[in-house]
């Protein structure tokens, strides 16, 4: 329970911090504003990063900036994979069983490197980021999603539905939805994590371009070449990753815990 | 309908050869899979050099001639996957030497970091995964819970960063020569197999607790069986799942090696990868991304294998 609190806590910080980021600090994210590598001080709270920006700065829009990122790209891959996974559950056995097929091909080649091979296609970029993290990661919600919705299939009501006559389309739209959104939002929450953890993992790796951007994953990887005379440049961003993954997933988690509790 | 313990279960060899069938189906489908995506996503795999400078549109030109990117996408296909099977993968855009030359040069460094990897995950998810549920709510069990947990949580680019920074910060403590030798293999397999054990950890730690509670472990406990055979015990039902569960992370563990190697300076394929991606020389990461995908979908095959070795249940069900 307290782990619970504290995950939305950090959550609604970091929501809060995105919101108002523009208010917090007077310095811009991409220009430098003091010394390189010059320690917190009063005109710079966290010290500056090695082109001297001011660190603080950097981490308050890469808040904006990381987790709109995997917010696009989970709800990329909610929105197909789930889609594509409702169709499969709910499809004669044949296009079930091509569907299914299909998801597992596509499950054999690793989601990171599925989005790799999408960036070597489209060039590096956000968006391109944004794009491959999003469909490396379909085929594997899609098979959670098809689980579920063949599990709601075999409730009593759906029985009755289809005993009263209803077209396989009104008992998806009225009968199943209805009862899958709850399941699926608690699903959804796992899958931003992994969203998160696969587009901050495809910033390090350099693949989003524009080497300024605020984004964690990238100031990670570009804090690398001075963490001997500046840890914080690795360790803040390191950490803001690491606890927004850990909350994610102790909100994803839990909430399957108190389902299987009830 | 015959219920499922009624059914006699198939003999060994043709779950074994059904299963190899499925695999190389599969395998196929992977492979044509990534030659598609590269050519729907990109349209054509050589137009990104030329957006991003890194070639003239006469350069382009020649180069699309030369890859055959002006045949008919079915000829195309038909190029690539008989070369597929004969090995030929192409040629690198740059160096114009043969892919599969190229692969083959970086394979053993990530054979041997991925090989150690996966020897440490055994250890590290062995001694979490047990240590959590065999001292469950003691200090011990604690501590085995919070280590897997802390291995979920934190990504290998944060793992992978500290570690270097750790051993680059102990520089006091070892002589030079170690050092090169920590770097460059044992570190590497030691974050790889820490974030790969994590998870694993997890099941076989659930898969125990739930054994523990079973009623033929309370009877053994209560003929006095010994600890060693009681462990044995419980372990041996809760050992399939975590075997299936190996051959998912052995994805991970690839595109670990993708991180590590990168972080750790340390050449093989995943750097490859990385720096093939990065200059849009697409002939070599297709042919990473395929090769991987085949390896990937053979080593699920064997561990399906296994698994039905493991447990007679599985067998009838396939």
């Amino acid at each position: 329970m307290i782990r619970r609190l504290l995950a939305l806590l950090w959550i609604a910080v970091l929501l809060l911090l995105a919101f108002y980021a523009p208010l917090l600090t007077e310095y811009s994210e991409t220009e430098p504003s003091g010394t390189p590598l010059s320690p917190p001080s009063p005109q710079h709270p966290l010290g500056t990063d090695h082109l001297g920006r001011d660190l603080f700065t950097r981490l308050l829009f890469g808040v904006r900036i990381s987790l709109s990122m995997a917010l696009a790209a989970g709800g990329i891959s909610i929105a197909i994979g789930g889609l594509l996974g409702m169709v499969s559950a709910l499809a004669p056995v044949l296009l079930d069983d091509v569907l299914t097929w299909l998801g597992d091909v596509l499950l054999s080649i690793p989601g990171l490197l599925l989005a790799m091979l999408l960036v070597a296609g489209l060039g590096t970029g956000i968006t391109t980021v944004i794009l491959a993290a999003g469909i490396g990661a379909v085929p594997g919600f899609m098979r959670v999603s098809r689980t579920l919705f063949m599990q709601l299939g075999e409730e009593e009501y759906v029985e009755a539905a289809r005993a009263i006559g209803a077209a396989p389309i009104r008992i998806a739209v009225r009968h199943l939805l209805p009862n899958a959104i709850p399941r699926v939002t608690v699903l959804s929450v796992t899958q931003m994590a992994w969203a998160f953890v696969n587009t901050t993992t495809l910033s390090f790796l350099g693949f989003a371009g524009d080497p300024s951007v605020a984004e964690w994953g990238a100031m990670l990887n570009q804090g690398r070449g001075f963490m001997m005379d500046a840890p914080r440049l690795v360790l803040l961003p390191g950490f803001a990753i690491t606890f927004t993954i850990l909350a994610l997933h102790t909100l994803g988690a839990s909430s399957v815990q108190r389902r299987f509790d009830e | 309908m015959v219920p499922i313990s009624d059914r006699r279960a198939p003999d060994l060899l043709t779950v074994i050869v059904k299963r190899l069938l499925a695999s190389v189906l599969t395998a196929w489908a992977a492979v044509s899979f990534t030659f598609l995506t590269l050519r729907i996503a990109a349209g054509d795999p050589v137009a990104s050099l030329l957006s991003r400078g890194l070639a003239s549109p006469s350069d382009v030109a020649r180069l699309r001639g030369q890859l055959g990117l002006d045949q008919p996408l079915i000829h195309q296909y038909w190029d690539f996957l008989s070369g597929f099977v004969r090995g030929d993968l192409g040629h690198s855009l740059y160096s114009n030497r043969p892919v599969l030359d190229i692969i083959l040069e970086q394979l053993p460094a990530t054979l041997s970091l991925a090989l150690l990897a996966l020897a440490f995950t055994v250890i590290l998810a062995a001694l979490m995964g047990i240590g959590a549920a065999w001292w469950n709510q003691r200090l011990a069990g604690r501590i085995a819970e919070l280590l897997s947990g802390t291995a979920i949580a934190f990504p290998v680019i944060f793992v992978a960063t500290i570690a270097l920074w750790l051993v680059r910060a102990s520089h006091v403590t070892i002589g030079i020569t170690t050092r090169a030798g920590l770097l460059t293999l044992l570190m590497p397999a030691l974050v790889l197999a820490f974030s790969t054990a994590g998870g694993i950890a997890w099941t076989l730690q659930a898969g125990l607790l739930e054994s523990m509670r079973a009623p033929y472990f309370l009877a053994a406990r209560a003929r006095g069986v010994g600890k060693r055979s009681l462990l044995w015990h419980a372990l041996k039902p809760a050992l399939p799942p975590v075997v299936s569960l190996f051959a998912l992370e052995a994805a991970f563990l690839f595109t670990g090696t993708v991180v590590t190697e990168t972080i750790f300076a340390r050449p093989g394929l995943g750097r490859l990868l990385v720096q093939s991606v990065l200059e849009g020389d697409y002939p070599v990461a297709q042919g990473l991304v395929a090769l991987a995908a085949v390896v990937y979908t053979l080593s699920n095959g064997a561990a399906d294998i296994a698994a039905a070795l493991l447990d007679p249940r599985i067998r009838r069900q396939s």
